[in-house]
């Protein structure tokens, strides 16, 4: 029997091809894409789902069962991946919660009705005494008995406001079935209710000893009272009050914690399959986005703003994609390719980024942004001096005065300086622009070091005093020995030069701010200062201070 | 009376409240690894340089598994860092390695050559060895111990102190109570 049973997924797989299909479907469709919002793995378009799907399918052609096929992806993602996960453990309560809520919801709705029928006038006027019922009909007529003492304290103050709540009931019950509102049926058996309530109130009242005369001295007249209206307030108000107070309380909190919470943790959508949630407070940022979706369109105006303002939001992805269908329509478009120039270099693609830039300025030879472009890749990248003065010189011609003007001169100035102290010579030398090292803490020290702090990594040029350091690398809670690399991604002045002789300190800090130094700060020298940027085995002690 | 209404208001508030800020702080996109202390499933890789490793024929050290592509920006915030810790960690009983995913070949050997990267790495064009470590966010990294005994997985990107102490960790087969997370990029 059981091997009969291991048989049918074999047997059904033998059926065709549009079995298998269907049955790689039906399993997909009860995964949970991990790379999507709610889709399962059948549904997403995603590069994952697609893989996933590849292998439900060989799974399947290996012999696998359904079961242990799911049991696969469980295995690797957890219980998360089942869309419908199994009714057990910590699952088990969302398959019963709903349940747990209906019940919950059906016992309340029976409360309320029991009490509220609890609430409504009872007993007949056979149950009363006819004495008490003339005297409640008595008092309602003369309304003696609708003074309230609002600070009578204890049982005869409740029974009083109680008595006068019930006689104001009273009054609208007639003035209602006067109205014709209520029919005859109703009202008397509403009134029958209400005066039996009062029969009972009077009987408690009679048994207390009466009130002493300071407790009824300050007895207030209600309001409307020549008006024939009663006094419903003294009551009804103080519990409706609370509602209202409850209310206005929740929607307060509610409104205000919404507030704060939406605009934490909430973003714009870049694709229909991002996410809005999920920013400030889960920790995942704009990197986190996922690739955005093809831009359509053939306006290559509307295609270039679209890429511009990807690439002033640094969404490189969207940036490139728009880029590329615009030289997809026209291959020589100067300002497609000075963007991607742009783009590749920030990347680090330094020739693919000269051979945009080439591009760009063979359809305009004038194109501002590839000559800048050009320029401070040939500057900052290639070390070819020549050339990016060339390229500057020439966008210098061509810019109106201003703000970009004078940035352009203050770069060939930088450039005149660098090959006046030999620093572009220095670079070249060097492999890379970094300085790294191993920072440890003297073992006397080390005691004092009780873990955390931020550690931080300062490098200041050699010919200057004082003033912003070059560079400053920080590290919270660091552990001993640390590896560092100080490099030019470091820089406190982005744009300037990261070559030269430069003096290094490291700082445990153990408040965390740069700008104060602390009696527990520990510090550290390299002890062949001044350093060449590009030196290897820059080690350095911590071993000042901590005190 | 009155007391008690404030009481069971407030409490009401306080329970909406509760799983208003419990909603809204976790991250949508996580997914808890059941992998922790579970053995690292094994896989044949072929390296860029064109030899085969297999992760069983590591056996005896511990090994940095780290799970990247090159058009992910964390990837790249934590490359040159991975290169500084294999450097001064490679003499004891660690390997690195490199899996590449999602990815081409011609861009995956851009970003070695542009990092320096020096330790082995390879490339996983079907997704098996994604998915068989649930890899979702990349980089993904998995400490191995010398038995092949996953003891900590890290998302997004990391440093060299945890680089550091995990593999010391793993070295001496401690597995770690919870995974670790940093700045991440979700897989295509």
């Amino acid at each position: 029997m059981l091997w009969m049973l291991s048989c049918i997924p074999a047997l059904s797989l033998g059926t065709g091809p549009t079995d298998l299909e269907e049955q790689v479907r039906v399993i997909a469709a009860e995964l949970r894409c991990p790379v999507c919002q709610n889709l399962s793995v059948a549904d997403s378009p995603s590069e994952l789902a697609q893989q996933m799907r590849a292998i439900i399918d060989s799974q399947l052609r290996e012999g696998k069962s359904p079961e242990q096929v799911r049991a696969y992806f469980v295995s690797k993602y957890g219980e998360w991946v089942l869309l419908s996960p199994t009714p057990r453990g910590f699952s088990l309560l969302l398959w019963i919660l709903p349940y747990i809520a209906l019940a919950g919801g059906i016992l309340f709705v029976i409360f309320i009705v029991r009490r509220w029928v609890q609430n409504r006038p009872k007993g007949r006027p056979s149950e009363a005494d006819p004495d008490l019922i003339q005297r409640v009909r008595r008092e309602l007529a003369t309304e003696t008995a609708w003074d309230v003492a609002i600070d009578v304290e204890g049982p005869q103050g409740t029974l009083m406001r109680e008595r006068a709540r019930l006689y104001t009931e009273l009054r609208e019950l007639e003035f209602d079935f006067q109205a014709g509102r209520l029919s005859k049926l109703d009202y008397e058996e509403m009134r029958h209710g209400y005066e039996a309530q009062a029969t009972a109130i009077l009987k408690d009242l009679d048994a207390l000893p009466p009130a002493t005369p300071p407790q009824l001295a300050a007895k207030i007249a209600p309001e409307g009272r020549e008006n024939g209206q009663l006094p419903s307030s003294v009551n009804v108000v103080p519990r409706r009050v609370w509602i209202f107070a409850a209310i206005a309380i929740f929607l307060l909190i509610f409104g205000v914690t919404l507030g704060i919470f939406l605009g934490k943790s909430l973003r714009l959508r870049t694709s229909p399959e991002d996410s809005i949630t999920g920013d400030f407070l889960t920790g995942t940022g704009n990197e986190s986005r996922p690739s955005p979706p093809e831009i359509e369109g053939t306006d290559i105006g509307a295609l270039l703003n679209r890429g511009r303002a990807a690439f002033e939001q640094k969404q490189w992805p969207q940036a490139i994609e728009a880029f590329k269908k615009v030289l997809s329509m026209e291959a020589n478009h100067p300002d497609a390719h000075a963007y991607m120039g742009l783009i590749l270099a920030g990347a680090g693609h330094v020739d693919s980024a000269m051979l945009a830039f080439n591009r760009a300025l063979t359809s305009d030879p004038n194109h501002a942004l590839a000559l800048w472009g050009s320029g401070m890749v040939l500057f900052r990248q290639k070390d070819d001096a020549n050339g990016a003065r060339q390229n500057l010189k020439k966008l210098l011609t061509l810019l109106p005065p201003g703000a970009h003007k004078e940035q352009i001169r203050k770069t060939l100035l930088e450039m005149g300086k660098g090959e006046g102290k030999g620093e572009i010579k220095q670079t070249k030398k060097t492999a890379d622009h970094r300085i790294q090292g191993v920072i440890t803490i003297d073992p006397k020290l080390q005691a004092t070091h009780q873990g955390g702090g931020i550690l931080f990594i300062i490098a200041r040029r050699a010919a200057t005093q004082g003033g912003p350091p070059l560079a400053v690398k920080r590290i919270a809670s660091p552990t001993f020995p640390l590896s560092y690399s100080l490099s030019k991604e470091n820089m406190m002045i982005p744009g300037s030069s990261f070559a030269g002789r430069v003096n290094i300190v490291v700082r445990l800090d153990k408040d965390g701010d740069p700008l104060t130094r602390g009696a527990g700060d520990i510090i550290g020298n390299y002890h062949k200062n001044p350093v060449e940027i590009g030196s290897q085995n820059v080690d350095i002690v911590l071993n000042e201070g901590g005190q | 009376m009155a007391w008690r209404r404030l009481g069971i208001t407030l409490l009401v508030i306080l329970s909406l409240l509760g799983i208003l800020a419990y909603g809204f702080s976790r991250d949508p996109r996580y997914i808890p690894t059941p992998l922790i202390g579970s053995p690292a499933p094994n896989f044949t890789l072929t390296l860029f340089n064109g030899k085969t490793l297999k992760l069983e024929d590591l056996r005896g050290k511990a090994v940095f598994l780290n799970i990247w592509a090159s058009w992910c920006p964390p990837c790249r915030e934590e490359a040159r860092e991975l290169e500084v810790a294999w450097q001064n960690l490679k003499e004891k009983d660690t390997v690195f390695l490199g899996v590449n995913i999602q990815d081409t070949k011609q861009d995956a050997q851009d970003f070695i050559k542009q990092f320096g990267i020096t330790y082995p790495n390879g490339r996983d064009p079907s997704g098996r060895i994604a998915v068989d470590y649930g890899v979702w966010g990349i980089p993904e990294t998995f400490f191995i111990d010398p038995q092949g005994r996953i003891t900590y997985k890290h998302v997004g990107t990391l440093g060299w102190p945890i680089i550091h102490s995990k593999l010391d960790e793993a070295r001496r087969r401690v597995v770690s109570a919870k995974e670790g997370k940093g700045s991440y990029q979700p897989i295509r």
